[in-house]
């Protein structure tokens, strides 16, 4: 479904990612960690097509996407959820939604992510500036749904949220991907996710450190001291 | 109190101008990011446009449309050459454009135009006596236009899908990328609607007292500081803090004498922004 080959860039001069290599198949979800820095969110700009400078292959279902505009790439079915400001917070929360481009039947598309979020709906007039933390993330996904993307790319959607929204978001994705969506999911609570994950990515100073089936990933000795944390 | 009454009147009809400029102001600021020093003489543009178009067809509502059009297509314009050249650097080097910019149009004018004043041939009508105020009629008239010019601007932003867009890449500019929002059109409409604004403001200004290729310029101060005043990248607000101005430089007017009266739209400027840092209308969002 998203193939990236040697995909290397970055914001200005210096890379910031120095040759990822990773796949993704369809209905797969592939959690991505790493410290601080590691160039996680540079990675998911890339595969939307936000960084400024990308050298090496992002392809979309056997098609090259790597020079092609964030806004197609939305259109063609590439769905992110950015770490921070991933709402419009002056616009309503159906604005938020409706405003979305690339969208087949977006009337029925707009009630079904309602039906999937139902706190959304009962403050749809409200600007989405005025929603909890949780809230937002809610509807910072289901803009990112809109399109029904193949591909969608959450950069830590569970940051800010307390750890029953946490397993709630995580239940969420799981069926998101059941239903044949890839998902990259970046994340810091690494363990929780990989726990849901096919497969993990650890990146460190813009590198894929260590990668494998979650579940090797988490009883992995060494993975489990650098990156993951011991305990939980 | 007659003497009052017909101060505030004027200034009501010179704010509405002002107001007009500073919602053009407003709109470019709210999504292009930067301050449009070219928007004094879009104005201009707009009333030489105007002006040519009434010779030229005989009616002042062709000659108008014809001002209108004439702004847009300069603002689109602008946007083609220049500010899309300059989007990916910082807003200075945008401002510094366009205000080489603005000597550039308005020494095209002077050229085309000459240096001295023109004006527009309207019907002498009498005054309407409401009470013991004298109203001109064509007053009233600038003033639909001015309030109609809002509505219309308010509809296109909050009833329509390229107004939708509008204020999304307003609010966030990248995520509207992966939202799917291409820029191009987004601007091209930003650019038509905000030159089509000054434009009108210019016809205004052209009609209520006369045309050159200064009339613009001296405007863009005032308008800045509505748009300031309104809360930036607020249109409503733009209005009322061109409202404010215009009331405040007429009713100072009496007082400080007409030399000074641009001084005045400074001073309520810095009282109100002490008070409200944003200006009237702007407010705090909460973390994004
Ligand atoms: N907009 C930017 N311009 C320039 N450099 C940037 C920008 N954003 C990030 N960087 C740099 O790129 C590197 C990787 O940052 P990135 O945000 O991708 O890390 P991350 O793994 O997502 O970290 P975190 O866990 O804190 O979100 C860092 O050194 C950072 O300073
Ligand atoms: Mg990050």
């Amino acid at each position: 479904m998203l193939t990236i080959e040697n995909l290397t860039g970055g914001y200005g001069e210096t890379d910031i990612l120095t040759g990822i290599n990773l796949t993704l198949e369809a209905g797969e979800i592939l959690t991505v960690a790493g410290t601080n820095g590691a160039g996680k969110s540079t990675l998911a700009k890339a595969v939307v097509g936000l960084l400024p400078r990308v050298n090496g292959r992002v392809t979309l279902s056997g098609s090259d996407i790597t020079r092609i505009p964030a806004e197609q790439r939305a259109r063609a079915g590439i769905g992110y959820v950015p770490q921070t400001a991933n709402v419009f917070a002056a616009l309503t929360i159906v604005e938020n939604l409706e405003v979305v481009e690339g969208v087949k039947d977006r009337k029925q598309r707009i009630v079904e992510m309602f039906d999937l979020f139902p706190a959304l709906n009962e403050r749809r007039r409200a600007r989405a500036g005025s929603l909890s933390g949780g809230e937002r993330q809610q509807l910072a996904f289901a803009r990112a749904l809109m399109t029904r993307p193949d591909v969608i790319v959450l950069d830590e959607p569970t940051a800010a949220l307390s750890p029953i929204m946490a397993d709630e978001s995580f239940r969420r994705i799981r069926e998101l991907a059941r239903t044949g969506t890839a998902v990259l999911l970046i994340e810091q609570r690494a363990r929780q996710a990989l726990a849901i994950s096919h497969r993990g990515a650890i990146m460190d100073s813009g590198k894929v450190a260590l990668e494998g089936q979650a579940d090797g990933l988490l009883a992995d000795q060494r993975a489990a001291e650098l990156y993951l944390g011991v305990g939980h | 109190m007659t003497g009052f009454a017909e101060l505030l009147l004027s200034g009501v009809m010179s704010g509405l101008i002002i107001g007009l400029a500073g919602l053009a102001v407003t709109l470019v600021f709210g999504i292009a990011r930067f301050s449009n020093a070219a928007t004094g003489d879009t104005m201009t543009l707009g009333a030489y446009g105007a002006l040519l178009g009434t010779t030229l067809t005989g009616s002042l509502i062709f000659g108008g449309l014809v001002g209108l059009l004439a702004g847009a297509l300069a603002a689109v314009l602008s946007y083609v050459l220049v500010f899309r050249q300059l989007a990916n650097r910082s807003p200075i080097s945008s401002l510094l454009a366009s205000i080489g910019l603005a000597f550039f149009v308005r020494a095209g004018l002077g050229l085309a135009f000459g240096h001295n004043q023109s004006v527009f041939q309207l019907d002498i009508v009498r005054p309407i006596r409401f009470l013991d105020l004298r109203i001109q009629p064509n007053d009233l008239k600038f003033a639909a236009i001015a309030l109609v010019t809002l509505v219309i601007v308010f509809i296109i932003l909050h009833m329509t899908p390229i107004g939708r867009r509008m204020r999304a890449v307003a609010d966030n500019p990248l995520l509207a990328r992966v939202s799917g929002i291409a820029p191009r059109p987004v601007m091209f409409t930003l650019w038509a609607m905000a030159g089509a604004v000054s434009a009108i403001a210019g016809i205004i200004l052209g009609m209520k007292t006369v045309v050159s290729p200064e009339m613009g310029w001296d405007m863009l101060l005032p308008a800045f500081a509505a748009a300031v005043l309104g809360g930036i990248g607020h249109p409503v607000g733009a209005i009322v803090g061109g409202l404010v101005i215009g009331v405040a430089q007429e009713l100072a007017t009496p007082f400080v004498g007409f030399t000074y009266k641009i001084a005045v739209s400074f001073i309520v400027l810095l009282l109100v922004l002490l008070v409200r840092p944003r200006g009237m209308f702007g407010r705090v969002e909460g973390v994004r």
